[in-house]
């Protein structure tokens, strides 16, 4: 993706408005409105972007922020960062919730006596410090300790920094999805413990061995974007894409071909295929003393075999390794961390395997572009941290954005450990459990309102710049400290943590353009939001002591399931680790595969819920060694037998009223103990018993149907059909008895490719953003009041030969005939010259008729006045009415946007060209599913993808006669074996 | 004409009087009852529009519910008043005569209770006056595509038409109580009575206009609740996108004013000692019709069925089969029995004539067209095309105290009517039966 240069000029002037910022930081705003003078390139009702990186989890997408009268009101993908080019996942997007979260600590607050005061930020700074000073003095520097969340470049360095001259080692970085057996693995087959980037745009055969790459995984926004590549129709065939896993996650889902294994058991499919392309001798690109030496390592992993111990044909086995080594390159993934504890190591060993022997390595797997992650410390460092927290050796303590309280299993003893701890100070951003149970709250500085760099991996330097003032009376976290660091040397602070970053950068400024002046350099990198590159090869080579017993070596004990269930835990989508779970927008955009909102649940397989007689969205105990939860059941076809799956994130006990009493923390389920293979959390593999409590629970689910009982909406094809319909022309439309409505100018119409969408909902929670839509809470999303304009529909009966759940992102179809227009008695239900199907707020009296009438269910009506509790208000976008309770709404493909784009057009004196509109579901969608233009224009891509995709497209409820102005492309499913 | 009437001129006077007279102890605690209803009606109306329309149980796809089937069900009672009054009349119905009174102030009535509610379920009240044809908000008109502007049309053409229908009728009863009447009430009275003085020449452009009225509201009837059927027929909402739904609506509507008027005039009789006038006959006669009525609705639903089936249309036949065996089973089945299956009873010469079954079946039937329009709204939107939108209705307080309010308010109305104005009609009374002679 380029970015235009009347964009880049607009993207400087921001950036130079930004470096303006840090002058005035010290002086606490009263109020938003940032400038006292405002700055030339600040007009007021004009928006300005800042580029800056999105740190709502460790994937780090390059941002636009866009800023409007000195408040960030949205945020989108930057166009120009190699992660995210432009596009942006539902996390992504609430960052701006983390921002203005009602429930943000707004000023430094310290415990006494068990109660909670204010302190000056001077006061408490002394305070730190003067403790510091006396454990140095004590000669206990090192019972000084640091605890944060996965952090690169600047930051990273500071705290490296600030812990040199306290005299400590004591750091952890902590992510609970920590990737160890990536590492793991990697070292064991390659000697390297990195985590490779995977490349999947360039992948002719994808399979996935339990990694939702699509969702949680790594980089998901990188990936779906890159899978969006993938599904790109050729001569009617596409890149294949297979799933083997434990669950039918969102990402298998997507697959061509879905495999149900026991978790564990993923790594027999991919040895299988290994020992099949090394007997054949299809491998690509290795020597034969290699291929010799990994057949001893593979020799006894015969198809046969892997048919006896996962039901998986050998055939199958065979025609799929034939298949997978001839795509030349494809990718094979696994390493997903919930997987940790049934033989995620040992997994990926396989899949580094069978990337190898098919010569993938360097080409779709990356080592060169490792992942940062590989920095993480792993779970069992933070146990043994926690121990010596046990012991006393800890005096003072500090945690910066991480959360042990929640993300650790409650049987490790943290909240125990933490209390031998003198001194405890949470530098955060809200009041979550880790934080409430600190001495010292410092409340940081979103990242939103913060300077920093983040390099999610070699050679992706993302720069982060403030986007505002601070909304509180927050610090950034490398401000905090610079001036505690100079308080204990007794010296002025004098640098604030921009002058540091700032300083750091010349680093780069010699790495990328030594010659240019440096300002020129920094500013160009602000504008651009970092700078990014290619890197040098990494020569690297199996290793040469690979042996069987290594890989015997990295299997996980089985768990002794006799009669109970194996327990899978996985990041949520949402709320990942927990961390999105405060924002109102990710606890109320489904989960797309169960629908679910405002809690999480218990996945159970419908046999054995009936066994249990159990039934969807009762309350059920799920009771482990260490702990016991209760939740409501999903009973879900997508689930090995055997096994249930809970989604982590929901029950927390802190962090604001969104987050709290939403659910279950299964962490409580864990053990402390960490995977003797890779040291992590066991997030899989554990026994736990199922006890039915037989109690219906109210549970939020937006799905209606799980099932599209015989009816075309979501229509998905094999290859073999689209081949057959290659010449079907569309179907004709019918005569109207009213006039044709004549559109002068444009008549608005969107194309949205079923085969591309991934049920990621990013377009939801953008839509949600641009769009003023508010958070109607739980009990009204179990009522059915969900104001979504925008929802990802998600039916499992999509074809009868496979089970996926398979989605249809349903919005207004803008349609010609419009069943809700004719039906408004008072002309609220409109349509323009220009196709749109407008929604007059002004003009409803609320009849409700035109939603009644609209056989897509789209229309969204106002039950009540709904409150954007302060300071989330300032979040609203200033250019869409905030609607009044009793009004109907719905989707209005961004008219704001339409014209804003029609008057910088005028402005320029020309028409508007394509291109130039691009609603927030669009501009969002990491597959490029969406695509929106003018009808009008023969030329536009709107058109040009119906035009190219004829045979696919169709439109919902076409023998209505409604016209709707969206059409969908069928969904296509890829054989995953050649015949 | 019965012999059993042995009534004179001076008898139906007095009578008349006498319905008039101060109230009993009984009607005072059944009319406090009542305005306590209004009252929580009135809290429950108000708390909605003060919160917004999430009080009551609707959500996304079920955007109308209660209060649009109880908007169709009063308008249905509505019907039985014009049944009577004008339908009899034209027809020549001698024993119409004493009842058909009371039979208008029912339509008046509900149509005034009925007319609240497209008022009470719009989700901006207060703009309701968007809807008339005056120019508003830049010249605005409303817009005439739209069957809801028919159906307002179409309903406040009926509350004309029935309020001159029965303000007229009343005409000459009420020169009776002005004269009668000393003070203010004379006053009122001879305000109401129009100037009515019962000479020849009035009462023979009276009988003129009253035939003329009785002529105009007849159609009404038919028109009224076709247009209110339209609200739905017009639709492509499965299960409401039928020709049938015009004759359908007119034969519940018949059906359930039937009941309503059996359950009307059972008490009044009673207190107002009018045995003489409403027979058992004439009790028996309504009940009579009943069959017939219960059998056009009767084949309405399984004409509906059918259609549903032949028709081969899976949308529709997926709602009916929900209707039948979905979540909202019971109310299909109840609508069955209660207006088809429990009218069938009035075979038998033995519950046609019984107070009891006869009160017993009429309530039936009213609780049966009442979940009739509850199943046609209610689970049509329920289990539409789009299967992912497909959802239930809730019940909320908030509705129950506003169906409550309504009904409060009809009979709060009827209670009040009764003590105010000539519940029978004495002029008509006095042409059926033998006039004074001089001895």
């Amino acid at each position: 993706m380029e970015i235009k240069r009347r964009d880049f000029v607009k993207l400087l002037g921001a950036a130079s408005v930004a470096t303006a910022l840090p002058g005035c930081t010290r002086q606490q705003p009263r109020n938003l409105i940032p400038y006292v003078i405002p700055h030339e390139e600040i007009q007021p009702g004009k928006a300005v972007w800042y580029a800056s990186v999105c740190r709502e989890c460790p994937a780090g997408c390059g941002v636009h922020v866009r800023v409007r009268d000195g408040r960030a009101v949205k945020v989108e993908g930057n166009p120009v960062h190699p992660v995210s080019e432009g596009k942006l996942c539902s996390r992504g997007h609430a960052a701006l919730q983390g921002l203005y979260n009602p429930d943000r600590i707004q000023q430094p607050r310290r415990k006494r006596d068990g109660r909670w005061e204010r302190i000056d930020w001077d006061d408490v700074q002394e305070l730190i410090a003067d403790k510091i000073k006396e454990l140095i003095d004590e000669g206990r520097s090192d019972s000084i300790a640091f605890i944060n969340s996965h952090q690169t470049g600047s930051l990273d360095a500071l705290i490296e920094e600030f812990l040199n001259t306290v005299g400590s080692t004591r750091r952890i970085n902590y992510e609970p999805f920590g990737y160890e057996g990536v590492k793991k693995a990697s070292d064991t087959v390659f000697n390297v413990e990195k985590i490779p980037n995977y490349k999947f745009s360039e992948a002719r055969y994808i399979i996935s061995f339990g990694s939702d790459f699509l969702e949680t995984w790594m980089s998901p926004v990188k990936h779906a974007r890159e899978f969006g590549q993938t599904r790109e129709l050729e001569n009617n065939r596409m890149v294949p894409f297979l799933h083997v896993g434990p669950r039918l996650s969102m990402t298998a889902t997507n697959a061509d071909e879905f495999i149900k294994v026991k978790p564990g058991q993923e790594y027999l499919l991919a040895l299988g295929m290994v020992h099949t392309i090394v007997h054949e001798n299809l491998t690509r690109g290795i020597a034969r003393a290699q291929i010799n030496h990994i057949r001893a390592v593979v020799e006894d992993y015969f198809p046969r075999e892997i048919e006896n111990r996962t039901g998986i044909s050998f055939e199958k086995v065979e025609k799929l390794a034939r298949t997978f080594a001839a795509a030349n390159p494809g990718v094979a993934v696994a390493g997903n961390p919930s997987l940790d504890g049934t033989n995620n190591a040992l997994t990926v060993a396989a899949v580094h395997l069978l990337n190898y022997v098919c010569g993938n390595i360097g080409r779709t797997v990356l080592f060169e572009q490792t992942d940062h992650l590989e920095r993480v410390d792993s779970y069992a460092t933070l146990n043994r941290f926690v121990r010596s927290m046990e012991q006393g050796d800890v005096s003072l303590l500090f945690i910066y954005d991480s959360n042990p309280s929640f993300t650790m299993p409650e049987v490790s003893g943290f909240n125990a450990a933490l209390e031998r701890v003198d001194l405890k100070i949470a530098l955060s951003s809200y009041f979550d459990e880790t934080s409430a149970q600190a001495d010292i709250i410092l409340p940081v500085n979103s990242p939103l309102e913060s300077w920093g760099d983040y390099e999610p991996s070699n050679g992706v330097y993302g720069l982060m710049q403030p986007s505002m003032k601070p909304v509180f009376n927050t610090r950034m976290a490398g401000d905090i400290l610079l001036s505690l660091k100079a308080k204990i040397n007794n010296g002025d602070n004098d640098t604030s943590f921009y002058d540091y970053v700032k300083e750091r950068w010349r680093e780069h400024h010699q790495r990328f353009a030594p010659d240019a002046d440096f300002e020129e350099f920094w500013v160009g990198s602000l504008a651009n939001g970092g700078r990014f590159t290619d890197t040098q090869t990494i020569s690297f080579q199996l290793n040469t002591g690979l042996a069987k017993q290594a890989l015997e070596e990295l299997k996980d004990s089985d768990p002794s399931t006799r009669d109970g269930f194996q327990l899978v835990t996985y990041p949520s989508l949402n709320h990942y680790d927990g961390r999105g779970a405060n924002r109102p927008w990710l606890q109320e955009v489904p989960d797309p595969m169960t629908q679910m909102t405002w809690e999480n649940w218990v996945e159970i397989h419908p046999e054995d819920a009936e066994q249990l007689g159990v039934r969807n969205g009762h309350k059920i105990e799920v009771r482990s060694s260490y702990g016991v939860i209760e939740l409501p059941a999903y009973v879900y076809e997508g689930i090995q037998p055997g096994v249930v799956a809970i989604p982590v994130g929901q029950g927390h006990t802190e962090y604001g009223r969104y987050a709290e009493n939403n659910g279950a923390n299964p962490l409580q389920l864990l053990s402390a103990s960490p995977t003797d293979t890779t040291g992590s959390i066991r997030w899989s593999g554990l026994e736990v018993s199922v006890i039915n409590k037989r109690e219906p629970l109210r549970i939020a689910n937006v799905a209606g149907s799980d099932y599209q009982n015989e009816r075309p909406f979501l229509q998905v094809v094999s290859v073999e059909e689209l081949i057959r319909n290659s010449n079907r022309e569309p179907k004709k439309e019918y005569p109207q008895i009213y006039d044709p409505h004549e559109y002068p100018e444009h008549r608005w119409g969107m194309t949205i490719d079923l085969n591309k969408c991934i049920g990621c909902s990013a377009c939801v929670t953008a839509c949600y953003s641009e769009n003023n839509i508010p958070v109607v809470g739980k009990e009204d999303v179990r009522r059915g009041r969900e104001l979504s304009w925008i929802q990802i529909q998600r039916f499992f009966d999509a074809r009868e030969d496979a089970t996926n759940g398979r989605f249809l992102p349903m919005l207004c179809q803008h349609c010609t005939a419009a069943p809700c227009e004719p039906v408004c008695p008072v002309f609220a239900a409109y349509h323009t010259p220009e196709g749109l199907n407008a929604q007059v707020y002004n003009r409803c009296i609320g009849t409700r008729y035109c939603s009644n009438n609209c056989p897509y269910k789209v229309r969204r009506f106002n039950w009540w006045d709904y409150d954007f509790p302060s300071p989330l208000n300032w979040q609203l976008n200033p250019d869409v009415t905030v609607r009044t309770k009793g009004v109907m709404e719905k989707c209005t493909f961004c008219v704001q946007r339409i014209t804003g784009a029609r008057q910088e057009a005028r402005l320029e004196g020309r028409e508007i060209r394509d291109g130039d509109v691009v609603p927030a579901c669009q501009q969002t969608c990491p597959t490029d599913a969406i695509v929106f233009g003018d009808l009008k224009d023969p030329e536009s891509r709107v058109n040009q993808l119906r035009e190219r995709n004829k045979p696919r497209g169709y439109r919902v409820l076409h023998e209505l006669n409604t016209q709707p102005a969206v059409v969908y492309l069928q969904d296509v499913v890829e054989e995953t074996v050649d015949n | 004409m019965p012999s059993s009437y042995k009534l004179s001129y001076t008898k139906t006077d007095a009578d008349l009087l006498n319905t008039l007279k101060s109230p009993s102890k009984g009607y005072w605690i059944a009319l406090f009852i009542l305005s306590i209803g209004l009252l929580i009606g009135a809290y429950g109306w108000g708390s909605q529009i003060y919160y917004g329309m999430g009080m009551s149980g609707k959500n996304n796809p079920v955007g109308w519910a209660l209060y649009i089937t109880t908007f169709v069900f009063w308008v249905g009672i509505a019907h039985s008043g014009t049944l009577i009054s004008a339908i009899l009349f034209l027809f020549r119905v001698r024993w119409r005569a004493p009842v058909y009174r009371s039979a208008e102030a029912v339509t008046v009535f509900a149509l005034m209770v009925a007319g609240l509610f497209p008022l009470i379920h719009l989700g901006r009240p207060w703009v309701f006056y968007w809807m008339l044809p005056i120019p508003q908000m830049g010249e605005m008109f409303p817009n005439f595509k739209s069957p809801l502007v028919w159906d307002l049309f179409a309903v406040f053409t009926y509350l004309t038409v029935s309020s001159t229908f029965f303000i007229l009728g009343m005409m000459p009863d009420v020169a009776i109580l002005r004269d009668k009447f000393k003070g203010w009430k004379k006053k009122v009275y001879g305000l109401l009575a129009l100037g009515w003085r019962g000479t020849d020449q009035q009462w023979r452009h009276y009988t003129a206009a009253y035939v003329f009225l009785a002529a105009l509201a007849t159609p009404l009837v038919i028109s009224v609740h076709s247009i209110v059927s339209w609200d739905f027929a017009m639709s492509v909402v499965p299960g409401w996108h039928d020709t049938i739904f015009a004759p359908y609506f007119v034969a519940g509507a018949i059906h359930s004013g039937l009941a309503m008027v059996i359950l009307l005039l059972i008490p009044m009789r009673k207190w107002f000692a009018l045995k003489e006038y409403i027979t058992d006959h004439h009790l028996a006669s309504l009940a009579k019709l009943m069959i017939f009525t219960a059998f056009v609705v009767g084949f309405a639903y399984v004409i509906e069925f059918f259609m549903a089936w032949y028709g081969g249309d899976i949308y529709k036949r997926d709602v009916f089969l929900f209707r039948a065996f979905g979540t909202y089973w019971w109310s299909f089945w109840g609508l069955f029995l209660f207006n088809f299956i429990l009218p069938m009873l009035f075979w038998s010469h033995k519950y046609r004539t019984s107070t009891f079954w006869l009160i017993f079946v009429s309530v039936g039937v009213s609780i049966g067209m009442w979940l009739e329009r509850f199943v046609i709204i209610i689970t049509s939107l329920s289990h539409e095309f789009n299967p992912f939108a497909w959802g239930f209705h809730e019940l909320t307080i908030t509705e129950v105290y506003i169906i409550i309010g309504s009904f409060s308010l009809f009979f709060f109305l009827f209670l009040v009517f009764s003590k105010i104005l000539p519940v029978v009609s004495n002029w008509e009374v006095k042409e059926v039966i033998e006039p004074p002679r001089k001895k």
